[in-house]
């Protein structure tokens, strides 16, 4: 008897905060009236921030992942020296604030050695679209890796021991049978990623600066709105990145739940 | 003899108290600008020992707090600059005979330490090859004054030709030009007083005739009549901008209005 009121008790708890969150999701649409929303939609503006926030998540996600692959799946199949510390490290940016990233690539990015080498290339980094894809790429590759980690470390490395004593070689293993056994965990890594990307925003408006039609993705379109006081433009913005995030979590979960059954 | 005195020094001492903390027990809402929190601390912390007045402080931006004085209400009204007080007259939420002026916010040319390329007036700003960052004039009260300036110089067209950047907020200002991402920006002097300490900024002045000097107001509600803290309300308006509230200003870099 106890334990079954203990067992209500915690699937009300669910319920509830489940439909409290759901209410103030909702209500993100519920407020505005659709015409303003439209016509929202319809400005340069929206149109401008929407396209960019595609390409530039596009752009940094294929970058994220290139990059997420080998590095997770070093830190899942070799020995590496320091391997706590370099998972720690590269674990950091999901806890501290992005206000706090945005600052140390900036500086890093800025007037350092760096930020000097790539300007005599001509390729420049602060307040222009290119410091968007860095700001995003710094922000969400810890995601990418921590993904793509745990995938690498659920596939049992047997069948990889089995590939090289037919004969294939080290390479030839990876692309294929590991790649091809962690496709859904890569599949997911690439959603979450690109969801990441599209709702990066303190370490963009600090880099890349945040102006308008310029450097102004979907949340800084949100930010810059409130700022104006336009809060039609504002909740659109919002409206755009919640159906984003939606679709990916959904898709997310469907192969997440593979996984699990 | 020695008892007697003591007694009396006993009197005398709660006398003092009573006369100089009359409003012991009483507690006052204050709205301030966020940018004047360093100064408005010290000053609420000096009305307190002396008048036993509790202060609540909230600190926000002008027009958040002008949106809490429209709809919550708060004793003293202190926005970052006169046009919140005016609008907020307009809609009669102002005690208008308590309206003052406390200091002039003043913009001024912020450049990296050392000025490496060399500006020394607005018209340098216009000099092919400076980078030049301002605040987004739809966002923030600074931007608004900067693109003012510029055109009342007939700079602005070719000043805009030499901005990187446009920010949100003024403070984002700052962090490019300690980080040298710039070589210029247009910000509140009292600003750069707090950064100066980290010895990364140098500041050109603009001279009167081309600038747009704002005021920093303060005046007592409505609410405080409603609340029954007309009186404590009072005395603390008059004392953020009396004589002695002044060298306060002026030790945080605000240049006091003389009224």
């Amino acid at each position: 008897m106890g334990q079954s009121n203990f067992k209500y008790f915690c699937i009300i708890l669910s319920f509830l905060f489940t439909f409290l969150l759901f209410l103030a999701i909702a209500s993100l649409f519920l407020i505005p009236n659709p015409s303003e929303i439209l016509n929202a939609l319809k400005t340069e503006e929206m149109m401008f921030s929407l396209k960019l926030s595609i390409i530039t998540s596009s752009i940094s996600t294929f970058l994220i992942i290139i990059l997420a692959i080998p590095i997770g799946y070093a830190l899942s199949r070799y020995k590496v020296p320091g391997k706590s510390v370099i998972k720690s490290i590269l674990d950091l940016p999901m806890a501290f604030p992005e206000l706090v990233l945005g600052l140390a690539i900036l500086l890093l990015f800025g007037q350092s050695f760096i930020g000097e080498f790539l300007e005599n290339f001509g390729i420049k980094v602060v307040f222009t679209k290119l410091g968007i894809v860095v700001a995003q790429f710094f922000t969400a590759l810890p995601y990418a890796i921590r993904i793509i980690y745990s995938t690498f470390e659920e596939i049992n490395p047997r069948y990889e021991l089995v590939s090289r004593s037919l004969g294939y070689g080290e390479f030839e293993t990876f692309f294929n049978v590991s790649l091809p056994l962690a496709k859904n965990g890569l599949f997911a890594s690439t959603i979450i990623t690109f969801a990441r990307c599209m709702g990066a925003f303190g370490a963009v408006l600090i880099l890349a600066g945040g102006s308008y039609m310029n450097t102004e993705i979907l949340p800084i379109t949100l930010y810059l709105n409130i700022s104006y006081g336009n809060i039609g433009m504002a909740i659109t913005s919002g409206i755009l990145l919640v159906i984003i995030s939606f679709i990916a979590i959904l898709v997310f979960e469907k192969f997440e739940g593979y996984k699990g059954e | 003899m020695l008892i007697f005195g003591v007694l009396c020094g006993c009197l005398n001492e709660n006398e003092e108290i009573q006369k100089n903390k009359p409003y012991e027990g009483k507690t006052i809402t204050v709205l301030c600008g966020a940018g004047l929190m360093k100064p408005m601390n010290e000053l609420i912390q000096n009305f307190e020992n002396k008048t036993g007045a509790k202060v609540e402080v909230h600190y926000g931006g002008s027009a958040e707090l002008f949106g809490i004085l429209t709809t919550t209400g708060g004793d003293v009204f202190i926005p970052g600059a006169y046009k919140y007080t005016e609008d907020a007259m307009k809609k009669e939420l102002i005690l208008k005979e308590t309206v003052k002026n406390i200091t002039y916010h003043i913009p001024v040319i912020a450049v990296p330490k050392g000025n490496p390329k060399n500006i020394k007036n607005l018209e340098d700003l216009a000099k092919p090859g400076v980078r030049v960052v301002i605040g987004d004039p739809n966002a923030c009260a600074i931007g608004k004054v900067s693109k003012k300036i510029l055109e009342k110089n007939q700079l602005w067209e070719n000043v805009s030709k030499n901005i990187i950047v446009k920010t949100p907020t003024v403070s984002q200002l700052l962090i490019y030009i300690t980080t040298n991402q710039a070589d210029a920006a247009i910000i509140w002097e009292d600003m750069v007083t707090w950064a100066e300490g980290k010895g990364k900024i140098d500041v050109v002045r603009i001279p009167k005739e081309k600038n747009i000097i704002k005021t920093i107001p303060t005046a007592v509600t409505i609410y405080a009549k409603k609340d029954g803290n007309l009186e404590v309300a009072k005395a603390f308006n008059d004392y953020i901008s009396s004589d002695e509230a002044k060298e306060i200003w002026k030790k945080w870099g605000f240049i006091p209005c003389n009224q």
